[in-house]
């Protein structure tokens, strides 16, 4: 027992610590004589001073330390006997690429067993009854990222190649984090995956050689503010789980500690996020309920018994504890803080990030390739740039246009317009009509209003000038469909004639309106509501969050002349709440419909329904949830006969793009950022900010069309407005110059209808 | 706690354990209460009020399973003293509603969602500081303070069958899934009762056997 030495790195104790004060706890326990040092590159981490240690080998930071000697070092004193248990995934990591062939004493996976554990992918997890949530690198095209954080409902997380986690989400936050990221870790490599939600769990094993020693199942019963154990319980861990397990580790011939991050769904279906190559944090926890993992783990190596000791609780909890400073490791001063800053800007300090920046092992494993059964990493189904776009394109002379320029892609509108149409005949059936309709705020040019008419679709209008627009065009009134809250804006313009539908906004528009029905004032073939259902921030629609409002709602509608048919309005930009999401509140306003009914005695005979859908997300496979999308109405609603799709910027987005000069190349700066300037900016793209634009480039040899791909080149309008940015982390082709044109494409919805004039005198 | 509306009192079955000689039944005070009951009006005002909570919760379930618990109940009402009968359209405009009421509402949603659910009766040990909080916080309710007794509550939830035969044990007032592992400190839970309908075998919820409408220690 004398001779037991025991190396343990990691002693960062923040509120989001490492493990290495926790297995020097444990190992104290079951090793009451051993010599235990602790390893650490920053005395600033305060594990240093922990009690259990009998000496502290104390580096100079990652980003200083000579990483050679350090090897040479690390190996003598394996070669002495001692044992070294990192608790460091950087240093594991480079361990195993410094000692190929590894060490009898060194207890930590090799480097083929980590690449089989590598996040988001965990190859190494087949045969465990989790799954993996979905992922994809962040090497893909911007496009292809907004289109993945929309499927998930933005319910997403950007993740760096080794440590950290950040919610994004909006798509500002995501390019934000994208860049803190990548500069901190110096890569494009990260991924972004999918939330679960659900209740996290845990299971800790150790193993030598392949062996499985012992493993415990820990749920967290507490967490701290990044959502890190503070609390929890342990329990063993169920043979649905070991038994697998124990077949992975042999075939992983691992050897250390390790810990399975989980959650569990409400479902009861456990979701894998990470495969972390140590002990956790919370090892001690274990050990208070009887589980000392680390003992076991050199009692494996070493032979020498562990100390039985029987577990104190089966819970276990963490307080916050001052202990004394060790004299040799004085408190260094606060680093002054940064001018204008605010605090001191104390994160990493044994310099983990430039560690990271220094590894020799390509990062090849983070993101994994190819399917792992349950996650992905590729999404092959989006075509990044329309054929169409580029004959649309093609019949256009770019080069003399007056930029910036607005372009419309007539083959591709037209496109778009007729595939709408053609999907609402396909779903028409002898009891129930499905229109399309066409919001005129989207883009009111009148080229897509008359491919509108044309179409068979109605016109959706906002307000009685936009009602006139759409009657210039040709469209009649009674093809016409009033909706949101100020559509009485300018009533001298109101027509005489009849509508086809108004949605009110309000039981108060509701009640106004009915009566103006009834005494003739107005004419209307369907007057119906717009909803706003609870759980959703929207400012539009009757909010039916409360039941007071509810019994107003059908109190109101019960009165409704029987002459009047009602129809009810659901609108909700699914490109902002999400496309799952979109379609969960579809369902649920189809069962308020449903409750409505059942309350009123009447009858929801026109839906109207409207997406804020991507092109992709609503045409994707065929259409095949829009199909499911209708013909589950008959499922809720009876009495609907008219259904009318309101796809609004899917029809719109893709029809036109902006052309863009280049005023201006600057040379690249620090780290080969660079800056141009173009003659567009935010006032002609103002939606820039909340989605990516497909930017093309002309190739001067060949005269295609190119899509930028990421790089390092930031977009700048010509405005000086500090926020003026219309691309980020573009790719600018090496031959381009001054004077040539870049066009921004899918900016013919809000881009074109909200753009104003800024800077031109 | 008081159960309205109740026409017939069923004396309920008993299982006690003996401890040191004695019979210790910690449910006895209340062996014999039923879960509580949200009453109708038989008019369109309940019914309002019905509809209105199985909409919502589909609109706050936000696309999760089924079997995930109705926290939004506890977040739209507070937890607090309720007198009986309580109607529907009563029940949805309380700010404050008690733990049989909530849990009558959590096994609405349930059923409704489709899940199997079954009304659960508790009884839970606290300590005397906190019933005695809770008698000075119900007392400008005027509800009944009968389900305090010492440091011992009566409490309510749901049972939701989760697979055939297996439950989870929902505390609608509290938000969260009650563990089934056996306790015995403050806010444990000693005793429990599910109703259902006779025939019903018994149900697994962790490692106890819960025999169907019968009072049965669980710590």
């Amino acid at each position: 027992m004398k001779d037991l030495t025991i190396y343990v790195s990691g002693l960062y104790s923040g509120t989001n610590p490492q493990p290495g004060v926790g297995i020097s706890r444990s190992l104290r326990q079951g090793f009451p004589g051993a010599k235990i040092i602790g390893v650490e590159y920053s005395n600033r981490c305060s594990g240093i001073h922990w009690q259990d240690f009998d000496d502290i080998w104390l580096q100079r930071p990652w980003d200083e330390l000579d990483l050679d000697a350090h090897a040479r070092e690390i190996k003598k004193v394996l070669d002495s006997g001692a044992y070294w248990i990192s608790s460091i995934d950087l240093e594991i990591m480079w361990l195993a690429d410094r000692l190929p062939e590894g060490h009898r004493n060194l207890l930590a996976p090799s480097m083929s067993a980590l690449l089989k554990v590598g996040k988001p992918a965990i190859p190494a997890h087949d045969g465990l009854p989790v799954k993996i949530p979905t992922f994809v690198t962040t090497e893909l095209s911007d496009w292809e990222l907004h289109a993945f954080c929309r499927e998930h409902d933005w319910k997403v997380w950007l993740k760096g190649p080794y440590y950290e986690a950040v919610r994004t989400p909006t798509w500002g936050d995501l390019q934000h984090y994208r860049q803190v990221l990548t500069s901190a870790w110096n890569t494009e490599k990260l991924f972004l995956q999918s939330h679960v939600t659900g209740y996290e769990e845990s299971v800790m094993l150790c193993a030598y050689r392949g062996e499985l020693i012992d493993a415990v199942q820990m749920r967290k019963r507490d967490l701290t503010e990044l959502n890190k154990t503070w609390a929890g319980d342990s329990s063993p861990v169920p043979d649905e789980l070991l038994t697998p397990l124990r077949k992975i580790i042999r075939d992983l011939n691992w050897t250390g500690g390790a810990e399975l991050e989980m959650v569990r769904d409400a479902a009861d279906q456990r979701w894998l996020l990470e495969w972390n190559p140590r002990f956790p944090a919370w090892v001690h926890g274990a050990t208070i309920t009887g589980n000392n993992l680390p003992a076991l783990l050199i009692e494996a190596a070493s032979g020498v018994r562990a100390a039985t000791v029987l577990p104190e609780a089966v819970e276990f909890t963490r307080v916050v504890l001052e202990i004394p400073v060790l004299p040799e490791f004085p408190l260094s001063p606060l680093p002054e803080p940064l001018g204008g800053a605010i605090g001191h800007s104390m994160k990493h300090p044994s310099g983990l990030l430039q560690f990271a920046q220094r590894l020799t092992t390509p990062i090849t494993h983070s993101n994994g390739n190819g399917s792992n059964g349950n996650g992905t990493t590729q999404r092959s189904e989006l075509n990044p740039i329309p054929e169409t776009f580029i004959y649309d394109l093609n019949r256009v002379d770019v080069e003399n246009l007056q930029t910036p320029a607005s372009i419309f892609f007539e083959s591709t509108a037209a496109g778009y317009f007729r595939n709408a149409a053609k999907l609402a005949a396909d779903l028409t059936r002898p009891e129930l009509k499905v229109s399309g309709a066409y919001s005129i705020k989207t883009n009111p040019d009148e080229r897509l209003i008359r491919l509108a008419l044309e179409s068979g679709f109605f016109a959706e209008a906002i307000s009685l000038l936009e009602v006139k627009k759409a009657l210039a065009v040709g469209f009649r009134p009674d093809q016409v469909i009033l909706n949101g809250p100020a559509k009485w804006w300018r009533r001298e313009t109101l027509p005489d004639a009849e509508f086809y539908s108004v949605f009110c906004d309000s039981i108060e528009e509701l009640e106004r309106v009915s009566a103006e029905v009834a005494s003739g004032g107005m004419r209307t073939r369907f007057l119906g509501v717009r909803l706003r259902t609870p759980a959703i921030a929207s400012r539009f629609g009757i909010p039916i969050d409360t039941p007071e409002v509810f019994e107003r709602l059908v109190n109101a509608v019960g009165k409704l002349s029987r002459e009047t048919k009602f129809g009810v309005h659901f609108h909700m930009a699914s490109s902002r709440v999400g496309v799952q999401h979109w379609w969960h509140l579809y369902e649920s306003m189809l069962r308020w419909c449903g409750s409505i009914e059942a309350l009123t005695g009447r009858l929801v005979e026109v839906l109207d329904i409207g997406g804020g859908w991507f092109p992709e997300d609503i045409g994707r496979n065929n259409a095949a949830r829009y199909r499911r999308a209708v013909a589950m109405i008959p499922e809720f609603l009876s009495g609907v006969r008219q259904v009318i799709s309101e796809p609004g910027k899917a029809l719109a987005q893709p029809s036109m793009a902006l052309a863009m000069q280049i005023l201006e190349i600057r040379p690249a700066g620090v780290g080969g950022y660079s800056e141009v300037i173009m003659d567009g900016s935010i006032a002609e793209l103002p939606m820039c900010f909340y989605y990516p634009h497909r930017i093309l480039a002309k190739d001067d040899t060949s005269g295609d069309w190119h899509a930028l791909g990421r790089g390092k080149t930031m977009l700048l309008g010509r405005l000086c407005m500090e926020h003026d940015i219309v691309a980020s982390n573009v790719e600018l082709p090496k031959a381009a110059r001054e004077g040539d044109i870049l066009v921004f494409c899918d900016a013919g919805a809000y881009d074109r209808s909200m753009s104003y004039v800024f800077g031109c005198g | 706690m008081y159960s309205d509306a109740v026409s017939e009192i069923s004396e309920a079955t008993v299982l006690s354990v003996r401890t040191n000689g004695r019979q210790t039944c910690v449910f006895d005070t209340w062996k014999d209460w039923h879960p509580s009951n949200i009453s109708h009006h038989s008019k369109l005002c309940c019914e309002i009020a019905r509809q209105w909570i199985t909409s919502t919760d589909f609109s706050c379930r936000a696309g999760g399973d089924v079997l995930a618990g109705p926290r939004w109940l506890r977040n739209t009402f507070k937890w607090g003293g309720t007198t009986y009968p309580i109607y529907w359209c009563d029940a949805v405009r309380k700010h404050n509603l008690d733990c049989g009421t909530l849990a009558a509402l959590a096994h609405e949603v349930f059923t409704m969602r489709g899940v199997k659910s079954f009304r659960a009766q508790f009884v839970q040990r606290f300590s005397r500081l906190a019933t005695e909080s809770w008698r000075h916080s119900w007392k400008s309710s005027g509800a009944s303070m009968q389900w305090v007794n010492g440091a011992l509550i009566y409490h309510e939830g749901c049972g939701v069958e989760i697979r055939t035969g297996e439950i989870k044990v929902w505390d609608a007032s509290a938000g969260w899934w009650i563990d089934p592992r056996p306790g015995d400190g403050y806010g444990a839970l000693l005793a429990l009762r599910l109703s259902a309908p006779s025939g019903t075998p018994d149900l697994t919820w962790g490692d106890h056997a819960i025999r169907p409408n019968t009072w049965q220690n669980i710590a």
